[in-house]
């Protein structure tokens, strides 16, 4: 019998041990704590090592943008796999950049996150190819033999996929960063933001084309500040004024991206100046439309984050649509 | 095969599981931990059996059973061979030893692409992964159990002129045999992260089943995932504990 009780007694000691320490730390919703010129500290994590998709983040730190709002902001790069979404949601960190549809899918997993400004209008994300092999079209790429690498679980693998099934004799392969097999083999294909892989190739001195999945009808809103709905709720001038610098930090950064690009730079060594002003050239277009002409840089419709969620629900994904009112915040 | 003792050795665990999973049960609904961050057992369960996930669940098991199964055989054969040779001489332990440890600190992450790039099917290469993060477990500790032989034993057969193979087969080998046992048992659960690492990049089984749910934002199914993950490698490590009760069980205590 006593067997059993100190066998209980252990149970309960290692479940009660394993369930608080990884529920411990939740979110923390305090106030930000004040620097020594009573700024508020605040952290923004990136979703990816710095390149000229953060540069407006990294503009408006350099140009002072947050820090005449009050703001002492530290921004953390990531890498692959950082669970941004997830620090949000647990309140680990107060802004984080993800996607558009990261936001819909934890929102309808319980998680209360909302976007708060965008980067990127048009998403930026999508499939570079040799452009010897003549291909003129996602549809094509689809129904020639070859390799298409891409990351998998992302909602956009699924719509591509589903929109375009792969003949028999293409190759999906996961997609695990770097081009070092696109360079190598004629019939590789592979996932890439327009600003980064498409450059580091040519710059290799291959000649790739980008198809921008955008065009075959998936866009969601990308390289998106979201908070958690607890943050917001608690400091909304904190948000606000957090808004409105990093829009002005695009401004500038879309008119003279070099101040950023030169920050960026020394931490991700693996992209030279050369490499950061052909990207920065490469993706003004897509921050910058006549939506943002009339309403300001960063501003979303009501209609992407409706679409984007039907999307979602017919790739099955999630399995019903998320009220497009509760994924953002316009705050002017 | 004797019931009473299969009772015994598979009663304990299952009762510490089923308290457990109970007891996390209600600790997690009790502080209402937000299911995206740490779902119930029960949701896992559900996760589990749902026919949606049901069938790709399995299915990705049995690839990366396949592939981890392999790499354990693999990695078994070859490691007790190298093990073997390695026992031979002392010069030679000297000269190749150092370099099986390569084998434990090379960082898997790191040279996966590479596997995936010198092996011609995604199959080849994950059997790969496996095989590079298990062996040295059974290298070390079969290299271990073939030098630690009762030295008394080994001078009864050179007084009796025992060929080399005879001192071998007759003599190290079943001497060694439980240090080689306990090597096989850490290479077991090391071949299925093996495994399931090389699917990241190799892509296939449940490496890629758990980067789909982590994208997903499907805690639950990645906690299923993670759970056929721990089944499979206890599947092995009773496989290995399975052959150590036959081979052991005449003379060796940890059996007895």
């Amino acid at each position: 019998m006593s067997h059993l009780r100190s066998m209980l007694t252990l149970c309960l000691l290692l479940t009660a041990a394993v369930t608080l320490t990884l529920t411990a730390g939740c979110s923390d919703t305090s106030e930000p704590a004040r620097t020594a010129d009573g700024k508020q500290a605040v952290t923004l994590a990136l979703n990816w090592v710095p390149e000229p998709e953060f540069g407006g983040f990294y503009a408006a730190l350099e140009s002072g943008q947050y820090a005449s709002q009050g703001l002492d902001v530290t921004i953390k790069p990531g890498g692959a796999g950082a669970p941004v979404i997830q620090q949000i949601a647990t309140g680990k960190v107060p802004f984080g950049i993800v996607s558009a549809d990261e936001i819909v899918i934890a929102r309808s997993r319980g998680a209360k996150v909302v976007a708060i400004f965008t980067s990127y209008q048009t998403c930026p994300q999508g499939i570079m190819v040799h452009s010897d092999r003549n291909i003129e079209s996602l549809e094509q790429l689809f129904k020639t033999p070859g390799t298409i690498a891409m990351e998998p679980g992302l909602p956009y693998g699924k719509f591509l996929t589903k929109k375009y099934p792969p003949a028999s004799d293409v190759k999906i392969v996961p997609y695990t960063g770097g081009v070092a097999q696109f360079l190598n083999d004629k019939t590789y294909s592979q996932q890439g933001f327009i600003f980064s892989e498409p450059v580091t190739a040519r710059r290799q001195g291959a000649n790739p084309r980008f198809f921008l999945t955008a065009e075959a009808g998936y866009d969601p809103y990308t390289v998106v500040v979201a908070t958690s709905e607890a943050f917001l709720e608690k400091h909304p001038q904190l948000v606000k004024s957090f808004v409105a610098a990093t829009r002005k930090g695009w401004e500038l950064y879309l008119a003279d991206p070099s101040a950023a690009n030169a920050v960026m730079g020394k931490l991700n060594t693996t992209m030279d100046a050369q490499s950061f002003k052909e990207a920065a050239e490469s993706h003004t277009h897509l921050i910058e439309n006549d939506h943002t002409r009339a309403n300001g840089l960063g501003s979303m419709t009501l209609e992407r984050w409706e679409t984007l969620s039907l999307q979602l629900v017919e790739l099955g994904v999630i399995d019903t649509a998320v009220p497009a009112s509760e994924c953002f915040r316009t705050l002017d | 095969m004797n019931w009473r003792r299969v009772l015994k050795l598979t009663l304990p665990p299952l009762i510490s599981f089923i308290v457990m999973t109970l007891l996390a049960e209600m600790l997690i609904r009790g502080l209402e931990v937000s299911s995206f961050l740490l779902p119930p057992p029960s949701s896992i369960l559900k996760a589990l059996v749902h026919p949606t996930h049901r069938g790709p669940l399995l299915a990705a098991m049995g690839t990366t059973a396949l592939a981890a199964g392999t790499g354990f055989v693999l990695s078994g054969v070859i490691g007790i061979s190298v093990a073997i040779a390695l026992s031979s001489s002392r010069w030679i332990e000297r000269a190749f030893y150092p370099f099986a440890i390569f084998f434990q600190t090379v960082p898997l992450i790191a040279i996966a692409p590479l596997l995936v790039i010198w092996t011609r099917t995604s199959l080849q290469a994950v059997i790969a992964s496996a095989f590079i993060v298990s062996i040295f477990p059974v290298i070390a500790s079969s290299l271990s159990g073939l030098l630690s032989v009762d030295p008394n034993l080994r001078d009864l057969f050179r007084l009796y002129r025992g060929s080399r193979k005879d001192t071998l087969l007759k003599l190290r080998l079943p001497s060694a045999t439980p240090q080689i046992l306990t090597g096989l048992r850490v290479a077991a659960g090391l071949s299925v992260v093996g495994a399931i690492v090389g699917e990241f990049f190799a892509g296939g089984g449940l490496g890629i089943f758990l980067q789909t749910a982590l994208k997903e934002q499907r805690t639950d199914l990645i906690f299923a995932a993670v759970l056929l993950a721990a089944v499979l490698g206890l599947i092995l490590f009773g496989l290995v504990n399975f052959a150590g009760y036959f081979l052991l069980r005449r003379w060796h205590a940890s059996v007895q």
